[in-house]
């Protein structure tokens, strides 16, 4: 399949979007085939080779009908907790368990964006008022909502995020002991509440598949920092028992990422450029009101209040861990000295809104 | 004299019965042979229905020992046929109760005082009656209603007889039977299981240890037992009264929200299963009461602790994993986690492992995991381990397996699933 051919289209079937290039040699991460290759000694992300010109197609058209894309402002995008200096004094300090935790909980979230998968998506043609042809929107369950799932978590014979992350952290950290309460911890936390309807008068499927497009959207933006924070921390000869390999591992993993960020961004502009339908027919939104408020309250709850929680659990976390060290006054001084000193954004900033760039 | 004799009965009657059920197969056997017709064609499921409802009658009537084998073979589809678990997994604890006097002469024994010096007050009648013991309600001398599981008082003896008549008979069919099954590993089994449901103590301490992990999770409640008035034979307990887990209507009466009461649920089972590596591993309805919280959010009363079990190290995480790789498709992961588990294959190879996972997905009404062992899901896959016996099975997760299997039953009666995955992140409010 010769990508040139491809951007010249926006149809695509589900087989094409899942083509892989074609590899030299498969990639294996600690012993684990997993998904991608490499081609001329350069790593080639999975399933790439109709999706990446696929998506840039409908991007391109979405600029030539002068529609802007969704964008999410850099300011509002948390710095890993803790910082690179606070983990790599960590580790020199022999606190590991912590680290080990936060890599492992990180591989089972990537997973579970699997899930993506299972996203109900309501009959398109029927609830959005203009043709949806020829877009990412069409293209959802025609191979790119597996795609992600599958880059997400593996399939079949090869691994996924899950199991690069798992072997980033096991080749990096010299295969630390998994911490027995990895699974607890993912169980605790603040409680789930309920979500109210922002836009009741639309099918609970099309709102439900915008909260969660807006959603992942944001996480995998906001995943951006966790990528240049892995890589720099299991990259660094002093701290990183191969810096090379654990390094490369979570480059291959942030590059795989990329076609997320951009689909997303492509479908979720789409829907804004059009009209929505109300379930029972009678009335119509536009679909910038609705992606707007969606992706506001999204944003709102991820960067405020939900990253302030996190971080205070996994610095008391860490503070836990320091406290069965030896020397641990000390180190806990050390590791505040070393904090950022980033300040989440408040929930009533007027400004912490999702922006708008060119296509 | 009397003890010969009841040993003499036991083990005959006992002997009787595997002999039948032994017999019955190998007539068939011989009569095909003998009409050149290959045995192993003939469709055997009505003998098996026959032999088990011998058997469970023989357990019923017998009690003792012979109940909890049932409920140990009821448990294992993955060495016993369909007609045989679905049977004899029925042997529920519930059976006709001794008499009142049987159950003073241990409380008398126990706290060497006479009964009415320990509780003011001591129903004559039982609330309920086990294989093992049987559950009274009592009032303490403070007032507080409470509960008393007595342990009948010959149970170690006939349990004791009734386990070397079992054995004997083992070797004795082993011997002579043409192909037969070991059930030696499965008398192992129910020993050491009936030597720590024996022991109330230990039930004690399990109560005590899972009460421990829902210290602040108000929707979880074990009932308080009373040290002082608990001995190796009787557990004096806070009494619980709710309703039950699988009945809507009484939950509806109680004024329960069931909207996402299976997802809280799972949430419990999840976090003594895959977190803590301890579990509550008989969570049938009987074992779970349910009652109103607040704004009507069902708060879980769990029941019974006998069979509480210590998983090895990383087992929530291997059973964590082989649910994940199968609900993504990952089937290198699923062998992976396979193997962590303790699955094996005599001959170490990956596509037995992969045909059993494979079956039990297909048996999902959508063809895909989404996190629920469905007891269709489970019986496909046992079914499969049965006619593959090359695998070995790890017990724990034969017992983990049955629990989400009971868990996904009670869902099934309230219209709801019992997803394992979907419960995985922090509770709803």
């Amino acid at each position: 399949m010769a990508e040139v051919a491809a951007t010249n289209r926006l149809e695509f079937t589900f087989d094409e979007l899942m083509t892989d290039d074609e590899y030299d040699e498969p990639m294996i991460a600690d012993g684990v085939r997993c998904h991608g290759g490499y081609r001329d000694g350069k790593y080639v992300s999975p399933r790439g080779v109709v999706r990446r010109p696929a998506i840039e197609s409908w991007r391109r058209q979405l600029a030539n009908d002068e529609h802007p894309l969704v964008h999410i402002p850099d300011k509002y995008v948390p710095p890993n907790y803790p910082s690179v200096e606070q983990a790599k004094y960590l580790l020199q300090a022999g606190v590991v368990e912590p680290l080990t935790r936060s890599l492992t909980i990180i591989s089972i979230v990537e997973g579970f964006g699997a899930r993506i998968r299972d996203v109900v998506v309501p009959d398109l043609n029927v609830e959005i008022k203009e043709a949806i042809d020829g877009t990412a929107l069409a293209h959802l369950t025609r191979g790119l909502f597996e795609a992600h799932a599958r880059d997400e978590a593996g399939y079949r014979d090869q691994g996924g995020h899950k199991q690069m992350w798992e072997a980033a952290r096991d080749i990096g950290l010299d295969k630390p002991t998994i911490p027995n309460d990895v699974l607890l911890r993912l169980m605790s936390g603040p409680p789930r509440g309920e979500r109210k309807r922002l836009f009741p008068a639309l099918s609970e499927e099309m709102e439900g598949m915008i909260t969660m497009m807006a959603n992942v959207l944001v996480i995998e933006t906001f995943a951006d920092n966790t990528f240049t924070w892995a890589e720099a921390l299991l990259g660094d000869p002093e701290v990183s028992a191969n810096p090379e390999l654990a390094a490369h591992m979570v480059s291959c993993i942030a590059s795989d990422e990329v076609p997320h960020v951009d689909y997303l961004t492509v479908a979720l502009s789409e829907i804004r450029a059009r009209t929505l339908i109300t379930s029972d027919g009678s009335t119509e939104l536009q679909g910038a009101q609705v992606v707007d408020a969606i992706f506001r309250r999204q944003l709102k709850g991820m960067a405020t209040q939900r990253p302030r929680d996190n971080r205070e659990r996994m610095r008391s976390e860490i503070h836990e861990a320091i406290d069965d060290a030896a020397r641990a006054a000390a180190i806990s001084q050390k590791f505040e000295d070393l904090d950022s000193g980033w300040e989440f954004p408040h929930q009533d900033d007027e400004e912490l809104d999702v922006l708008l760039t060119p296509a | 004299m009397g003890t010969l004799a009841n040993r003499l009965t036991r083990g005959g009657r006992i002997g009787y019965t595997a002999l039948v059920v032994w017999l019955r197969y190998e007539v068939v056997e011989l009569w095909d042979k003998l009409r050149g017709r290959d045995p192993k064609e003939r469709d055997l499921s009505p003998i098996h229905q026959r032999n088990a409802d011998l058997i469970f009658a023989t357990a019923v009537s017998m009690r003792g020992m012979l109940v909890k084998m049932c409920q140990i073979i009821g448990t294992r589809s993955d060495i016993f046929p369909r007609e045989f678990v679905t049977t004899l997994s029925k042997c529920q604890d519930s059976l006709p109760p001794r008499d009142f006097e049987t159950i003073r002469e241990v409380v008398e024994a126990d706290f060497a005082k006479p009964i009415t010096e320990v509780f003011a007050e001591f129903d004559r009648t039982p609330v309920a009656a086990a294989s093992l013991a049987q559950v009274h309600g009592a009032r303490l001398s403070s007032g507080e209603r409470v509960a008393v599981k007595v342990q009948y008082p010959d149970i170690e003896h006939i349990i004791a007889t009734d386990l070397t008549a079992s054995r004997r008979i083992a070797v004795i069919y082993q011997r002579f039977a043409s192909n037969p099954l070991d059930f030696l590993p499965l008398l192992d089994e129910l020993q050491k299981h009936l030597r720590l449901e024996l022991d109330f103590c230990r039930e004690v301490e399990s109560a005590n240890r899972i009460r421990e992990f829902f210290a602040d999770d108000d929707s979880v409640r074990v009932p308080e037992i009373y040290q002082s008035l608990s001995t190796r034979r009787v557990i004096t307990m806070e009494f619980v009264s709710g309703a039950k887990v699988n009945d809507p209507e009484g939950l509806a009466a109680a004024g329960v929200d069931t909207r996402d009461l299976m997802d809280r649920l799972m949430r419990i089972f999840n976090r003594m299963i895959l977190a803590y590596g301890f579990f509550h591993a008989d969570p049938h309805p009987g074992n779970i009461f349910v009652n109103a919280g607040e704004n009507g959010k069902p708060v879980f009363t769990l029941l019974d602790f006998g069979l509480a079990k210590q998983l090895p190290d990383g087992f929530g995480m291997g059973i964590f994993e082989l649910m994940f790789s199968m609900m993504t498709f990952n089937e290198s992961a699923m062998l992976r986690a396979f193997r962590e588990l303790g699955f094996d294959t005599q001959k170490g190879d990956d596509e037995s492992l992969l045909l059993i996972a494979r079956r039990m997905i297909s048996r999902s009404d959508t063809g895909t995991f989404q996190g629920e062992f469905t007891e269709e899901m489970t019986d496909e896959m046992f079914d499969a381990i049965r006619e593959n016996p090359v695998v070995t099975v790890p017990t724990d997760f034969v017992l983990v397996a049955r629990a989400f299997s009971l868990l996904s039953g009670i869902a099934h009666t309230l219209g709801q699933r019992a997803n394992a995955l979907n419960a995985m992140g922090p509770a709803p409010t």
